[in-house]
């Protein structure tokens, strides 16, 4: 069984080996002349501006947070698919229940507009989209 | 018992689980105006299962789910009293003023998230259950005490309350590591079989690893050196949580220290008549008794020095974690049966003495002392109820405070004089108690007038205040009836 | 070394780091970051014994939960923080200390 790993060993020392010697020929040959415009940041060709340290928009961490909790809950389905065959049915509908119960939680971020890159179902917008919710008009900040 | 008839015994949690459902589905469909009305929901799925619950009567201990948790009259004891504080929370939640200007859908369902987290609590045998419990009730507390978002007083509490609770839990999963380890097997019983087995080389680890555990269980009842955190979120969340905070975990985490420590590090004895059983290799007992002074005489002197009502009673309630625990390390029925009783009444007498803050709150914007001066001319009636619930706080008859720590200083007494230095320690504990709890009366009714109530409201939760205050009063003199109640449901699921 | 004994040291290792950053660190991310260390010093632990201790699966079950949990935690945790950040503009665990003696 450990013979089959000493292949994947194998190569993997082997392509450490050979990006070392790639790496170390390109030093050997290559001329180093470094000067502050080489140096900066790639900015698609643009001179660099600002820090790399810049807030995000927060809708990236409520997706990453959403996607973060359903991602693990699946991790439910693999002890559960190991004794599958020996459970039958029983195990089928528990663990239909189980989907159940992940598909609320499912539903409840969709219905509040969680989903959305930009929300437009405000009607029960709470926090800093409420006043958005009561007057659809004041769509200032958004 | 296998897991499909297990579900006969599961309906009250069953339903409860139900309820949420249906309460998070329901509350997509509401307007935040209308999303009060999700309360009602939650109100009438914890009376069903509550009636269930009492009709049922599963008075066979039995284990389920393959021994993973069991049903005994002594998890039915606590369901009920969990459960009784949750309705009540409900209750004065439709009341809280704090809560009237934003959505609360969520908050009920929280809150009945809450109450299934605590019922896996009080009726877990293995250390997953124990682990996810815990964890259940952790992380909808957390949301809890932060309900008031743009209220930095409440985010606050709910930063401290994460920090310390996952820390804690933390701790104490690396604890329950080694205990599977020294023993193979997640299970109570299985645990305690395998303890039986093990040299006396291991003793090192399993000290530490009860050490460890203990962090977090210590902090689920707010325990002396874990309670850092319950003063600020006592004072930075809602009220009415509040008051469940101090009432519900705390006795779901007696209830889980009893069942752990009875079945893992006691022998069968407690609940069979016979001496508790303790492997003298660690002295664990030891470590309790000590644990239990040093956290009462600590909340007490802190809360001698506060401003703040509120924050008076999140002191005075790590000292009352401290009078229960005192009848912890004396191994005998009577212990245990001293902390039901001390369950009960310190249920109706400290939510009684919350939901007084929050008429105030309520009608005022603040707890501090200063509301308190003169309320006995302004609302004398509310003054009564509050000196009524400080007599019963501080253990004067004839209040039901009284009759509860009467039990358990008379177990600890019992126990022989080797645990004589405790209950002298929980005397004087009793008196510095009196200090703080009096001054309170004293403010209400003999100092000049202060504060800024011109009138109290006769409604909702003025009526509940009076519903806790008569039986505070009524068991102080005629107690039987809790009295019988416990002692039937003094009876542990034991393999 | 014995198998086990390796794993146990990398778990306590782990411990004692993630107690470490617990209590040094004002910052309220790597404190969170403390403890999922102790989270995962607690799994190496568990899954070693299971493993090594010729024992039953339950370990294995144990460490699938407290991921799970774990993740639960932070998602809590992590939009705690963020209210906190709007509040305060901090994450700073010090900087709220609006309730004090």
């Amino acid at each position: 069984m450990y013979l089959e790993f000493g292949t994947v060993l194998a190569f993997t020392i082997l392509g450490i080996i050979l990006l070392m010697v790639a790496l170390w020929l390109q030093k050997l040959l290559a001329p180093s002349n470094p000067s502050k415009l080489k140096q900066s940041t790639y900015e698609c060709g643009e001179e660099p501006e600002g820090s790399a340290w810049v807030q995000f928009n927060i809708r990236f961490y409520i997706i990453a947070l959403v996607f973060l909790i359903f991602d693990v809950e699946v991790v439910f389905l693999f002890p559960w698919a190991v004794v599958f065959r020996e459970l039958g049915w029983l195990a089928m509908v528990e663990m239909g229940i189980f989907l159940v119960i992940l598909l609320v939680g499912l539903a409840y971020v969709w219905r509040k507009g969680d989903l959305d890159w930009v929300k437009l179902n405000m009607k029960n917008a709470r926090g800093r989209y409420r006043r958005f919710a009561e007057d659809p008009n004041s769509n200032k900040n958004f | 018992m296998t897991n499909l008839t297990s579900l006969n015994y599961l309906q009250p949690e069953l339903i409860l689980t139900a309820t949420i459902l249906l309460m998070i589905v329901v509350d997509l469909f509401y307007s935040a105006k209308k999303s009060r009305r999700i309360g009602l929901w939650a109100l009438a799925g914890l009376v069903l299962a509550f009636i269930y619950i009492t009709v049922s009567g599963f008075n066979i201990p039995t284990a389920l789910f393959l021994g993973s948790i069991s049903s005994d009259p002594f998890g039915i004891f606590f369901k009920v009293l969990i459960l009784l504080a949750t309705i009540m929370t409900i209750l004065v939640s439709f009341s809280e003023r704090d809560l009237s200007n934003q959505r609360v859908g969520e908050y009920y369902i929280l809150l009945v998230i809450v109450t299934l987290g605590l019922f896996f609590m009080v009726s877990a045998t293995d250390l997953i259950m124990v682990y996810l419990s815990i964890e259940v009730v952790s992380i909808m507390s957390f949301v809890l005490a932060g309900y008031l978002r743009g209220n930095r007083r409440s985010s606050e509490a709910s930063l401290k309350y994460v920090i310390y609770g996952a820390f804690s839990s933390g701790i104490m999963l690396f604890g329950l590591s080694i205990l599977f380890g020294l023993t193979g097997s997640t299970n109570f019983f299985d645990i305690r079989t395998g303890l039986m087995e093990l040299q006396n080389g291991a003793d090192l680890a399993l000290m530490l690893s009860t050490v460890l555990i203990f962090a977090g269980l210590g902090y689920k009842i707010s325990a002396v050196p874990f309670h850092y955190w319950t003063p600020d979120v006592y004072e930075g969340a809602p009220t009415s949580i509040t008051a469940f905070l101090s009432v519900a975990p705390k006795a779901a985490g007696m209830a889980l220290i009893i069942r752990f420590f009875n079945s893992i590090l006691g022998g069968e004895g407690v609940f069979t008549e016979l001496e508790w059983g303790t492997f003298s290799a660690i002295p664990w007992t030891q470590l309790l008794a000590v644990l239990a002074a040093v956290t009462m005489t600590v909340g007490n002197l802190i809360a001698l020095r506060q401003t703040s009502v509120k924050r008076m009673l999140a002191y005075s309630s790590i000292a009352h974690a401290g009078y229960m625990m005192m009848a912890l390390p004396v191994l005998s029925q009577q212990g245990v049966y001293g902390i039901m009783i001390y369950a009960v009444f310190y249920l109706l007498m400290n939510l009684g003495a919350f939901y007084v803050v929050m008429i105030i709150a309520n009608a005022t914007g603040q707890e501090d002392y200063d509301q308190f001066r003169g309320l006995g001319h302004k609302a004398p009636l509310l003054a009564i109820l509050m000196t009524l619930f400080m007599f019963s706080l501080t253990g004067i008859p004839p209040t039901a405070g009284f009759i509860g720590k009467f039990y358990l200083f008379a177990a600890v007494i019992k126990a022989g004089p080797s645990f004589y230095w405790l209950a002298i320690i929980g005397a004087l504990n009793s008196v510095i108690s009196l200090y703080y709890y009096m001054y309170v009366v004293k403010t209400m009714f003999f100092t000049q007038e202060k504060t800024s109530i011109t009138q109290i409201e006769f409604k909702g939760i003025s009526i509940l205040v009076i519903v806790l205050a008569i039986p505070t009063l009524i068991f102080g003199i005629y107690w039987t009836p809790i009295a019988d109640i416990v002692h039937k449901s003094l009876a542990i699921f034991i393999r | 070394m014995d198998q086990l004994q390796t794993y146990l040291i990398i778990g306590a290792v782990l411990f004692c780091l993630g107690l470490y950053g617990v209590i040094t660190r004002r910052n309220a991310i790597a404190i969170l970051m403390g403890v999922e260390l102790i989270l995962n010093s607690a799994n190496v632990n568990f899954v070693a014994f299971a493993r090594f201790g010729g024992m039953n699966m339950s370990g294995q079950i144990f460490a699938l939960f407290v991921i799970i949990m774990a993740a639960a935690e932070a998602a809590v945790a992590l939009a705690i923080i963020i209210n906190i950040y709007h509040l305060y503009h901090s994450i700073n665990v010090d900087e709220p200390s609006e309730l004090k003696l």
